[in-house]
This record gives C-alpha cells, structure tokens and sequence, in this order.
C-alpha cells in the first residue's frame, strides 16, 4: 500500500518536473512547479520528515511559488524569443547539468547512507518536530544564526534592488495626523457683524 | 504517524472531487448561449482596449519577496515554540539572536520605507 | 478488505464533515442578510419559505441553474482550474480540526502547521482567477489581494507562534487540552494581544469587510471573481465562506478552549451545564466568531489599501513580536496559572 502511494507520487513529481521546463506557458510551468513541489511533500511525509514536508508546502508553495506567479504573470514573457537560443545555449546547459548531477553523487556518496542513519529518519512514533527542536537550537546553532544571516542579506538585497522612490507621490504620515492640533488647522477670527442689505 | 495522513490525502481528492463536480453541474444544468458581447471580459461596458496584463508596482514584488523572508522566520519558530522546555535558556538565547538579527532587517525595511505605501 | 473498509470509513467520515459544513455555508449567508439587514434597520431576506429560511436553496439553484461563462480572451484552462483551487484548500484544512474531544479525524502531530500551509494556498485561487480572466478589474484585484493576503499571513503565524509557546504542542487537540479549565485558563487572557491580531488578520486573510478591496464592489466590481458566473462562482462563494468558518473555528481552538465549557469552574453554574455536549460549546463559540464576521461588515467602513498595509506590516507584527518576548519570558519564569 506504502508502495503504491509512493509510486505514484512519485511519478507524479517526475511528469510534472518534466512539464515545467517543457510547456510554452510560464504560468502553466509554475503550476506544475507547484504540482512537483506537492509530490515532494507528500514523499517526504511517506519517509516520516512530518514537519519538513508540511514546511515545504508552506514556505515554497505558499511563499516561494506565489512571489513566482506574481512576476511570471506581470512580466510580458515573450516565449518565441525565449526559444529562438534554444540550441545555441543547449551544450552550456547541458554541462551545467552534468556538473550539478556530478556534484550531487559525490555528497551521496560522501554521506554513507547507512542503516543507523535510517533507523532515525523512520522511527514514526517519536514526534518528528520535536526532535527537530531539541537539536536545531541546540547542536546546531550555528547554521541556525547563520541562516538568520542569510535572511537579512536577503532582506537587504531585496529592497536596494527593487526600491526606489518616486518623486511626487503623497503618502500618508500617522504620526503627524494624529499630532496636529487644532490650532494649526483652524484661526478662529473675530470680524464684525455685517448689516445685510436689502 | 502516516495513517493519520491518509484521511488527509483521501480529503484532498474528495475536496476536487466536489469541486469539479459542482463545476460540471453547473456546465450541464446551466443554458450556453455565447455571444460575442458575453464573452468580452468586463470593462463597464466599454470595449477593452488594450491586454489587461500590465506591468505593476515593484512594491507587490517587494511585498511577496519580504512575505517569503517572514514566512520562513515563522517556520523557525515553529519547532523553537514546542520544545522550550527542553532547550531552556540556551535555547531561548539562541533565538533570541536570530530574531534580533532578523528585527535588524525589518528596521531597515521600515527606516527605508519599503512598508509604505503612497 | 479491511483497508477497504477503512476507506469507506473515512470517506463517511469526511462526508459527516463536509455536509453540515455546506450547510452551514447556506445558512451562514442567510444569517449575513438577516443581520445586516436588522443592522441596518430593514428585513433581509423574508419571502421564500418560512422567515425566507429557504432562500439558501434558492439561492444554490440559481447558481446551479445559470450559465457559465467563459471570457474569450482568458486563459480557459486556468479560468477552470482557480475555482477548483480556491476551494480545494478550504476543504482539506477542516480534515484536523477537532470539534470535540477525540472528534478529529486527522490527529496530526504538525495539525496547526498544516492548517498554516493550507491557508497559505487559497492565495492561489484568487490570483489564478485574477490572471486567467485577462481583466483588468479582476487583475487588479489580484494583486491587491494576493499582497494584503500574504502580509496577513506573517502577523496570524507570529500570533499562533504564542499559543504554540503556551500550549507545548503543534496538535491542536492537544492545545485545547491545555486550555482544560475554566474560561480564565483559556489562552484569551495571557494572549490577549496575539488573540486581537489573529482575529484582525483572520479577517483579513478572508477578504471580509473592513478588509475587502480584493471585492470593493463599487471600485473593481468584485474583484477577482467579476468574470465569473454560476456554479464557478459558487465555488468561489463556497471557499470565501468555509474560510471565515475555519477561522471562527481556530479563534475558538487556539484562544477560547474549543469544546470546553465556559462555565467550568464556577460553583453553581459549572455542575448545571455538565450535561451540555463539547460539540455545542465548540459550534457556539465558532457563531459567535461567525456572528463578529457580520458585525464588522456592517459597522466599520473599508480601509484605504495603503493603510491596509500599514496596519499589517507596522502595527500588527511589531505587537507580536513584543507579545511573542513576553510570552517567552513568561514561559520560562512559570508566570500565572497558564505556564
């Protein structure tokens, strides 16, 4: 029955990864981006990361994916453009790959998967969160804070490159609305009353 | 832990399967008489006039992309809130600095102006 | 066999949830019209059937009835497709919620960041549906609300990061049994302020009215969902409205002691009501959250989108922030009965 699931899901992530590099649609590519994201969520659960798999659909499919769609959908991509380097750029692309797939081996390699190591992993009765707790603020600490680094480069970076100030435009001050008194809205002066004339 | 999963996943197909069956109620009960006033996407009754998908403010790219920061922050917290307990102060200390680091990027943010809007 | 049994048995199960919940889905919109309109000082809707009480149905045919149209400039696939998502999540949130003790059918230890990762994707029902339509209105709409939606979200997780400090636990099960006791154990008083942003950003997670610019009838003509029509938008109505039940239903689990009776603990009062189901309590509390929903729609005008933002970015996440220290500090010196 675990099988089962697992092979669909499975086969799932593996068409819809397919997919997304290969529809003409930007937007269509997203969603199945987030079809695979789902499918890697789902199979991390099956190997009982409860909280690492409920964390990538929240953080990539809730954030990440949305910030996507919302530069995809606002951008006029020109697709036929996008394809005309097609081949030109197909060997540098696919030596990336090469590299990257090169990369990933040797970390598995280096890794030693042994039994022991999936003893942890597949304990379903110990609270996954929690174990993850005790040891992410504790052992680990310090690529914990290093992430926290990594967040405010991200936080910085971010708006250095995307803001900047338009001249003319009125924003509202709180702070100064709420100050202000009434005699510097208002002037109460005295004039003599007028005689009406008929 | 996963059998308490497949309640989830047997509700998620059940959820599209109500969801395209309403749709599909609706595409057989319901009259098709398309005409091309209809059709035409809705611009007070003026013909549209140019393709609605423009260019937006940067600040919507802004926004999501800080979302994005936070988002994670709060997946931090998440396990950090359930075992504080265990971890006690050196825990607490630990995320104590992580936040402050992470403040420090939202002073800036609002010293910037990044959180406004005009 | 027996795992087939078991299917069966969950699908009823799941029937048992998503039946009332459609129901209380019909009869949430009568009640919006009937206390908008003593609100506002005039009937609401009174004519079909008994109080107008089957207007729901009414209503739900109408819809079924109608044609659906399909604009021919959107993009027909996805134009198909967002309704489908807005309201897949809507749904599947409701497999963890426990209306009463052991009444859950989903006891997962990650229930509160699941519901989390589900709320966060009705976010892309609107802005598939925004985009799809190809119409301005709806795009803009998208956009507002995509962003209002997504700053929301940041000060609601901080809010439940305090109740999770609290509680010890990420299974919302557990969190109402550490509420066990009466309503000054209940997590409304050490958390009052998380419990007012939560609320505030549950009512604008859902697009609801002083929030609504996703809508603003009378500047973007309902927003997203303005080039759709019969059972499509139904869809749409039906997701808007099982959110603002969730929500309800997580303002009672995570601040009012879900299923717990108010009046635990009070000499006389508490032995008088033992007999009263959890469930009664649970379903209370929810309408009352359902019945402030209205309140608001009725009584504050619509915010400007700039001081939307304002309010989410400046103003609620700085309080959780302090609240989430103080409840820290709280917690580790063993501060009051809730520690």
């Amino acid at each position: 029955m675990l099988q089962i699931i697992f092979y669909v899901f499975a086969a799932i992530l593996l068409f819809s990864a397919v997919m997304v590099i290969s529809v003409k649609n930007p937007v269509h590519a997203a969603m199945f981006l987030v079809l695979s994201f789902f499918s890697a969520a789902a199979i991390w659960l099956l190997g009982g990361a409860e909280f690492l798999g409920i964390a990538l659909v929240l953080v990539y499919v809730g954030a990440v994916m949305v910030l996507f769609l919302f530069v995809l959908m606002m951008l006029d991509i020109n697709t036929d453009i996008m394809r005309q380097g097609f081949a030109r750029y197909l060997p540098l692309g696919a030596a990336i790959g090469v590299v990257m797939v090169v990369q990933m081996l040797l970390v598995i390699g280096a890794a030693q998967i042994t039994p022991e190591a999936g003893a942890v992993v597949a304990d379903p009765d110990v609270n996954n969160i929690k174990m993850i707790g005790q040891v992410l603020y504790t052992v680990y600490v310090y690529p914990f804070e290093l992430a926290a680094v990594v967040l405010l480069v991200a936080i910085i970076a971010a708006i250095m490159l995307t803001l900047h100030k338009r001249p003319g435009t009125k924003r509202q001050d709180v702070g100064k609305q709420v100050r202000v008194r009434k005699d510097e809205r208002l002037k109460v002066i005295s004039m003599p009353a007028e005689k009406r004339e008929r | 832990m996963l059998e308490n999963y497949l309640p989830i996943l047997v509700f998620i197909v059940i959820g599209l399967v109500i969801g395209t069956a309403l749709l599909a109620v609706g595409y057989v009960l319901g009259p098709r008489k398309p005409s091309e006033g209809k059709l035409a996407a809705y611009e007070c009754g003026f013909e549209a006039f140019e393709d609605s998908r423009m260019k937006f403010d940067v600040r919507y790219y802004l926004v999501a992309i800080l979302f994005i920061i936070f988002d994670l922050e709060i997946a931090f917290l998440f396990p950090w809130a359930i075992v504080l307990d265990d971890i006690g102060l050196f825990g607490f200390a630990a995320m104590g600095i992580f936040l402050a680091i992470l403040l420090l990027g939202f002073l800036y943010e609002w010293k910037k102006g990044a959180l406004e809007w005009e | 066999m027996a795992e087939l049994t078991e299917l069966l048995w969950i699908v009823a199960k799941i029937g048992a949830i998503i039946g009332p919940l459609i129901i209380a889905v019909a009869y949430m919109t009568y009640a919006e019209r009937r206390i908008l309109g003593w609100i506002q000082d005039r009937h609401g809707c009174n004519t079909v059937g008994p109080f107008g009480l089957l207007q729901p149905f009414a209503d739900v045919f109408k819809l079924l009835l109608k044609e659906v149209t399909v604009p021919a400039s959107a993009n027909k696939f996805l134009f198909v497709v967002a309704p489908m998502l807005a309201l897949m999540p809507a749904l599947a949130a409701w497999a963890v919620i426990p209306f009463a003790d052991g009444w859950v059918l989903a006891d997962i230890n990650a229930g509160l960041l699941y519901i989390l990762a589900m709320t966060s994707l009705g976010v892309y029902g609107i802005i598939l549906a925004g985009w799809a339509s190809n119409s301005k209105y709806a795009l803009l709409s998208t956009m507002r609300s995509g962003a209002q939606v997504i700053s929301y979200e940041i000060a609601m997780g901080f809010a439940l990061v305090g109740v999770l400090m609290t509680a010890g636990s990420l299974n919302l099960s557990d969190i109402v049994n550490a509420q066990a006791g009466a309503f000054w154990n209940w997590y409304w008083l050490p958390l009052l302020p998380l419990f007012v942003v939560y609320w505030i950003s549950g009512v604008a997670e859902t697009n609801r009215a002083p929030f609504d610019v996703a809508e603003g009838e009378s500047e973007i003509v309902a927003g997203f969902h303005v080039e759709y029509s019969g059972s499509a938008f139904a869809l749409f109505f039906l997701a808007e409205y099982m959110n603002m039940i969730l929500i309800s239903a997580l303002a009672t689990i995570m601040f009012f002691g879900g299923w717990y009776s108010p009046f635990t603990g009070i000499p006389v009062l508490g032995p008088m009501f033992d007999w009263v189901p959890g469930i009664v309590w649970f379903l209370l509390k929810t309408a009352f959250f359902l019945f402030c929903y209205v309140w608001f729609r009725g009584t504050f005008p619509r915010y400007r989108y700039d001081q939307i933002m304002r309010l989410g970015w400046k103003v609620l996440i700085p309080v959780t922030v302090v609240w989430l220290v103080v409840v820290a500090v709280f917690h580790i010196t063993g501060f009051g009965p809730w520690y």
